[in-house]
């Protein structure tokens, strides 16, 4: 269908697998060490609050245990090879993750507008170094890209603010910026 | 007579100017939503739930129902004109639709999915009115026991019957009842697993689950995974259907709408096998050699047609289940349901007598958003086509601002957009490693209502659990969960020894 089939790839690693199952049984233990913590006051019915905690606790606990024996037994059964190359581009990733971060950090104190231009603009370098553009650190492509953020961002909030009545945040209490 | 009156009521209501505007930006936005690669009518909904704060329920239900049927018309766009099929309800969509454009019947193939669509989508929507009273009225007459082997229902076919794998199914759906557990309880009032962390009190928002599973998972995937990948765009021909072509798609828009809208009823969800059935069935009844040689080389338009019948008319059908047993079996109505909940209103079977006229102006809007879409899709086609001209960095980066309106708007705290970064990384591992996501928000939605519903039917049998087995009905819905988990695995089973008897022979 697409050209993925031409990218190469390699029969997948399994560590990442038992990785994945190794999660899912934690986070199972987590939440039982969690659910020891839930009144078990169960009134009338028998079933009390602790009670979907401790079945969900249990039964992810299962699942995870489950996952890690496949992945150690010749992998996942019955999967979809994933789409997309074979190999992470983690340089990309981080892009985009300081841009999600930073618009976290920044969002209360600079405004709606500004931390997401600045938000798009880091995630707009990784995606186009991911797809292997040239030119992606020029000034031209910067100021491009600032633009089109500022022009995206600031209709949204105005839109938002103005005629849905949301609130998000302001540099200004103008509530144009 | 009663149901004619009450829709002519709708009609009043959802014909009122502001209400048609609603429906028309909701319809554009969702078929909008449906085009482009990277986000769909669920985390669009998602993304939009804080409007909920402001806006009255009537016009915002209208809206989400426009997008949610829009992209329906949109997605159907996408995988006949791109080579990469996009949402499992459009795979099937793309296997013919694609042939056909590739030989250069784009536009006959976009006719037949949009007429196709209005046609099923319509009829479906004529079967709601009908019937979603009379499932009202029978649901009034079930109590928590039969309400909780529902909800464990609609839990058991997301999670184990559709998707390949079971166990990643199951993982999934704890993964979702886990997130919905946190919070206060809603009967004693306890918090749960709130790790002193104030914020979490309230509970995890729907928003966020949605939006970051979605919408951020998607992006982080892209950028980490799909940078290089290169789609191909078959060329728009002119929107236009021959004498033939009609001739063959009338009945499979009949057939697909006729194998669709009992899915859709059902609290099973999905819209993959219904799809697959009216493919099945379409390739199956080709009579003309003409027509069966088309299937698979140049494309045949019977394989549009059923299809994209099928899927408008489960996805109609679908919301007989959400309004009167307030059970989604898909992650947009999960997220429709959500959206009821933030009005405070529990679909159900008393949703018909105590929010009638919203009921009502909901359906009217239906058949009016129907007629919209038709327009919007049929003569408007290459404007919705340009659409597929956005580079993806842009488009994707884009995402995220809309991205941080829906999670931050929601309760205007920054702490969500962290805890949404943390559900795309999330949700990137799920879909590296083939975990399917809508148990995750079905069980997140459906859990906390579920759990209550045990709990009460506990109490209501004094702590025995004989109760689910006291009354006929509660009886036959053990049955069916007890079928549904146990059959399908018995007939591949079956077909698994007959296949190496064969071998073996």
């Amino acid at each position: 269908m697409s050209n993925i089939d031409s990218l190469p790839h390699s029969p997948p690693a399994l560590w990442p697998q038992t990785l994945v199952g190794a999660g899912v049984l934690v986070t199972g233990l987590a939440l039982a060490f969690g659910a020891i913590g839930i009144s078990s006051e169960a009134g009338y019915g028998g079933v009390g609050p602790n009670f979907l905690p401790w079945l969900v606790s249990i039964a992810l606990t299962i699942c995870g245990g489950w996952i890690l024996w496949e992945s150690r037994t010749g992998g996942f059964r019955e999967m979809d090879e994933p789409s997309g190359a074979s190999k992470a581009y983690w340089a990309g990733f981080i892009w985009v993750s300081a841009g999600l971060l930073l618009n976290a950090a920044l969002i209360t104190s600079i405004g709606f507008i500004l931390s997401c231009t600045l938000c798009y603009l880091l995630a707009v370098q990784g995606l186009r170094r991911a797809s292997g553009q040239g030119g992606v650190n020029t000034p031209r492509t910067w100021i491009i890209d600032l633009v089109t953020g500022l022009l995206i961002a600031a209709p949204v909030f105005w839109t938002f603010t103005k005629f849905l009545a949301i609130n998000l945040p302001g540099l200004t209490a103008t509530g144009w910026i | 007579m009663e149901i004619f009156n009450a829709l002519m009521h709708g009609f009043a209501l959802a014909i009122t100017p502001a209400n048609l505007l609603w429906c028309l930006v909701g319809c554009a936005l969702g078929t909008a939503v449906g085009v482009l690669p990277g986000i769909g009518p669920a985390v669009a909904v998602a993304m939009l739930l804080p409007i909920t704060g402001k806006v009255d329920v009537t016009a915002s239900m209208i809206f989400f129902s426009g997008i949610y049927y829009g992209a329906m018309y949109g997605g159907s766009t996408t995988s006949i004109l791109l080579n990469t099929p996009g949402e499992t309800a459009s795979m099937v969509t793309a296997m013919e639709g694609n042939k056909m454009a590739k030989s250069g019947r784009a536009g006959a193939a976009l006719a037949t999915a949009a007429i196709g669509s209005f046609v099923a989508g319509t009829i479906a929507t004529v079967i709601v009115t009908l019937f979603a009273p009379f499932v009202a009225d029978f649901a009034v007459k079930l109590g928590p026991p039969e309400y909780f082997l529902l909800m464990l229902l609609a839990f058991t076919t997301v999670s184990a019957v559709l998707g390949k794998s079971t166990l990643r199914g199951m993982t999934a759906l704890f993964i979702g009842l886990a997130a919905g557990c946190i919070g206060l309880d809603q009967i004693s009032g306890q918090g749960r697993y709130t790790g002193g962390i104030p914020e979490l009190l309230d509970g995890i928002e729907i928003v966020l689950v949605a939006v970051g599973l979605f919408a951020v998972a998607e992006v982080l995937y892209a950028v980490l995974y799909e940078g290089k990948v290169v789609e191909g765009q078959n060329k728009l021909s002119r929107v236009h259907m021959t004498a033939r072509d009609w001739k063959r798609s009338i009945p499979a828009w009949l057939r697909g709408t006729a194998i669709g809208t009992p899915f859709g009823c059902i609290p099973a969800g999905g819209t993959e096998i219904p799809t697959f059935l009216s493919y099945a069935t379409e390739k199956k009844l080709a009579k003309d050699s003409d027509a069966k040689a088309e299937f698979g080389t140049s494309g045949a338009i019977e394989g549009v047609a059923g299809p994209e019948a099928a899927n408008n008319a489960t996805v109609t059908a679908a919301l007989i289940p959400l309004l009167t047993l307030g059970i989604p079996t898909s992650n947009t109505t999960a997220i429709l349901l959500g959206a009821f909940q933030n009005y405070g209103i529990q679909p159900g079977p008393q949703l018909f007598t105590t929010s009638a006229a919203l009921v009502w102006a909901l359906i009217a809007s239906l058949y009016i958003g129907n007629v919209m879409l038709l327009v919007l899709n049929l003569p408007m086609v290459g404007l919705w086509v340009k659409l597929l001209k956005i580079p993806k960095p842009q488009l994707y980066a884009g995402i995220l601002i809309f991205a941080t309106v829906g999670a931050y708007g929601m309760r205007q705290s920054a702490f969500d957009l962290v805890l949404l970064y943390v559900i795309g990384v999330l949700g990137v591992v799920m879909r590296r490693y083939d975990f399917p996501t809508a148990p995750v928000v079905v069980g997140m939605i459906l859990g906390p209502l579920a759990e209550a519903q045990l709990r009460n039917a506990m109490s209501i049998g004094e702590g025995s659990a004989t109760v689910f087995f006291q009354r006929p009905m509660s009886i036959v819905l053990v049955i069916i969960v007890l079928a549904v988990m146990i059959l399908p695995r018995v007939a591949k089973r079956m077909s698994e020894r007959r296949a190496a008897a064969a071998a073996a022979a």
